[in-house]
């Protein structure tokens, strides 16, 4: 702002300076929320993951690594990694590619696409605790919409289908109450609440795609639409994919709702659906062990911290255009 | 609009001055589904007795395990309710933290506190070190439900009397076309029906600060529920599904708390219902837990007035006409005499249904707590080892038992 002269240019350090501290001022209070809504914390959790405190108790114990080698040694716990790990394995690549086909579908639609888009938004729109308890009414085992459904196949040509052969035989499987089944309901209800946010995602990253480019391909013969998708599309899309596909990571992870809904009581049967968020819930929360709640919050945190990395580290390399 | 705006502060002013006589007392419970309905018909007869006395409800807590935890952590922020509901096996905790109020103080002051008809037996669940903490508010004891439709189409006359008198019967039934006959309820609160095994031999769950999970009666409950989830094939049905279906006339036998029976009637479809002691292993059961809960009194307020319209509440909830709604709107049954004896006296001839869970009383035994700061996640480790057996992925009950007694001593305050 000031006309910078010869004397003018000796004063500038100092000049500088005061900027310097006038914006270390204006920062302050945000930086002094950031630290204590966000950062203290996490390091608060961190130290009480080393320690037995449990809720309503004056004092505690340190117990080392005693919390984390338990994460890895018992059963239960391994239980919770293979819930977690196979709902992310799941849950992540389809609800993204249907999320991305959905878009690709909606947006060669005129008008009528945004009745489509209304639509498979709804799901993300509703609350999933209130959604899960409409399910729950569904999956019921006898009185529920879907095994009565089922029902109505019996006796006809449909028997053909093994499974509903067998379901017809000895009833329909209880969904929720089985073992083999609960962890891939869970992941249904997932991708049906989850891919509809995809697809939003991907319809804003479309519009960025320049239509120059398709006349490009095109000259350059690529005329089918596969050709098109696989040479335009899908590389203009890359950041979008990185960042949706992240992001759907670590709701995945986050998967919690469903769980308190379907299986209050122990993440299901046979601890099956025992997803990380519930036990941190169950163990914090529920049985006020904060020390080996704790613990898994910090697991917890890693892992989410180390896609967050990849995230950034594939940002940062290729897909940029 | 101005208009509208003045009536409203009057209104708002008039509310405040009204409230200010009025003495309120903050309240919480537990399951919704089966006392929603008893509090609501006490309410009235209260609001009337004592006209200046507000009762403000809470959110109800989802089951036992929920109530204590709240109530845990409200200690901790400092917002506890006045009165709180709390599961008989859950009031231990909740003395030894100091949070629950010794009633002595209250008590002396009665004139005639025995006369009301609180009696020794029932008191004694809520005494700890010679101090009464908590005034029993509805006592429940396991029983059978039968579906007597069903039981008939599927060939049953007799209803069973020990648990192979059950598996005999689910083989008969399952012979002839019912698909679902029995629900067992493994999945109730607090392990109350490995409890309920263990009592049955006579034998206690938790002995001198050790839970006994390594005793040869704790293999042979284990196995008896084997056996009953086995044989007859009982599907894996969560409970309140369970409830639900029984209710919609699907299944033919449901063991479980009398405690449903209020509700179990509400919404039942067109079947006839009888109830029926609990069954034994060998005859009839030695003993069994006692379920239900009390109302224990954790006001944290300084002011005189407060605690005694607390103590005000927490008596009429537990003696004469407001214990007497226990009984008719639910399946407990009131631990007062006085509501016993004289207001219910013909009820129970009027609901014999009811009257199965009284009839069992003298098998009466406290429902344990397990010791230490880890009591839930002890209750949780049971749970889950019972659900291993219900969904077949436990086979061998001997190394299942070992398995949960590694688990649980792991858990112990003293390894």
């Amino acid at each position: 702002m000031a006309a910078i002269d010869a004397p003018a240019a000796a004063r500038a350090p100092r000049e500088v300076n005061r900027q310097a501290r006038t914006a270390w001022c204006l920062a302050s209070p945000a930086l002094a929320l950031m630290f204590l809504i966000l950062l203290v914390p996490v390091v608060v959790a961190g130290v009480l993951s080393f320690t037995n405190y449990s809720l309503g108790n004056s004092g505690f114990d340190w117990v080392g690594f005693e919390n984390y080698d338990r994460l890895f040694s018992r059963s239960t716990y391994e239980k919770m990694f293979v819930a977690t790990f196979t709902y992310v394995a799941v849950v992540v690549p389809i609800s993204v590619a249907l999320g991305l086909g959905a878009a690709l579908l909606v947006n060669s639609l005129g008008r009528i696409g945004d009745v489509y888009k209304t639509i498979y938004f709804l799901p993300v729109m509703a609350t999933l605790l209130a959604m899960a308890i409409v399910w729950e009414f569904m999956l019921h085992p006898t009185i529920g919409v879907i095994n009565q459904t089922l029902e109505l196949s019996c006796g006809t040509f449909l028997e053909v289908v093994p499974f509903l052969a067998n379901g017809c035989a000895d009833g329909f499987p209880l969904w929720l109450g089985d073992r083999d089944y609960a962890i891939w309901v869970l992941c249904f209800i997932g991708i049906w609440q989850g891919f509809g946010f995809n697809m939003v995602l991907y319809l804003a990253g479309l519009t960025a795609v320049h239509r120059e480019l398709y006349h490009a391909a095109e000259v350059d013969g690529a005329k089918s639409a596969w050709e098109r998708f696989r040479l335009v599309t899908w590389p203009a899309l890359g950041p979008t994919t990185v960042f949706v596909v992240t992001i759907s990571c670590i709701r995945a992870f986050q998967v919690f709702d469903t769980v308190e809904a379907f299986w209050p009581q122990g993440g299901g049967p046979n601890k099956s659906t025992y997803v990380m968020m519930f036990a941190i819930f169950e163990k914090g929360v529920q049985q006020n062990l904060i020390g080996i709640g704790s613990a898994i919050t910090m697991l917890f945190l890693v892992f989410v911290m180390f896609l967050t990395l990849i995230q950034r580290w594939l940002v940062e390399r290729k897909v940029h255009y | 609009m101005k208009t509208t705006l003045t009536a409203m502060a009057v209104a708002l002013s008039a509310t405040a001055v009204f409230a200010e006589e009025k003495v309120t007392i903050e309240f919480a419970y537990p399951y919704s589904h089966l006392f929603d309905v008893t509090y609501e018909a006490m309410m009235p007869a209260f609001n009337e007795a004592h006209p200046n006395i507000e009762v403000k409800f809470r959110a109800t807590y989802e089951s036992y395990e929920d109530g204590t935890n709240t109530v845990l952590r409200e200690a901790v922020s400092g917002n506890l309710p006045d009165v709180t509901m709390q599961g008989l096996n859950r009031q231990a905790p909740l003395v030894d933290k100091g949070i629950a109020q010794s009633l002595e103080p209250f008590i002396s002051a009665e004139a005639d506190f025995e006369k009301d008809g609180y009696h020794q037996a029932m008191l004694s669940l809520s005494t700890f070190d010679d101090q009464v903490y908590g005034l029993p508010f509805s006592i429940s004891l396991p029983v059978g439900y039968y579906n007597l439709d069903i039981l008939k189409e599927g060939g049953i006359t007799e209803l069973p009397k020990t648990w192979d008198d059950v598996i005999a019967a689910c083989k008969t039934m399952k012979a002839n076309g019912i698909d679902n006959p029995i629900f067992w309820g493994w999945n109730i609160t607090g392990n109350w029906f490995m409890q309920a095994l263990l009592w049955s031999q006579d034998s206690a769950i938790v002995k001198d600060g050790r839970v006994t999970m390594d005793s040869p009666e704790a293999l042979v409950a284990l196995e008896q529920m084997q056996e009953i989830f086995t044989e007859c094939e009982m599907k894996n049905l969560e409970w309140k599904a369970a409830l639900a279906s029984f209710s919609a006339g699907e299944i033919g036998m449901m063991f479980w708390s009398t405690s449903a029976l209020g509700a179990v009637e509400r919404s039942q479809g067109d079947f006839e219902l009888v109830t029926g002691p609990f069954p034994g292993l060998n005859g009839a059961p030695m003993g069994l837990p006692a379920g239900g809960n009390a109302a224990m009194l954790t006001s944290t307020s300084d002011d005189p007035k407060v605690r005694e319209a607390a103590w005000t509440w927490l008596k009429y909830i537990t003696s004469g006409e407001g214990a007497a709604e226990v009984a008719k709107t639910t399946g407990y049954m009131p631990p007062n005499k006085a509501a016993n004896e004289i207001i219910l006296a013909d009820f129970y001839e009027q609901n014999p249904n009811k009257q199965t869970a009284v009839d069992q009383l003298p098998l009466l035994r406290d429902w344990l707590a397990y010791p230490g700061d880890n009591g839930l996640a002890i209750t949780q480790v049971i749970y889950d080892g019972i659900e291993r057996i219900v969904t077949g992925d436990a086979t061998d009950m001997k190394e299942l038992q070992e398995e949960l007694v590694e688990e649980i001593a792991d858990l112990l305050p003293n390894g």
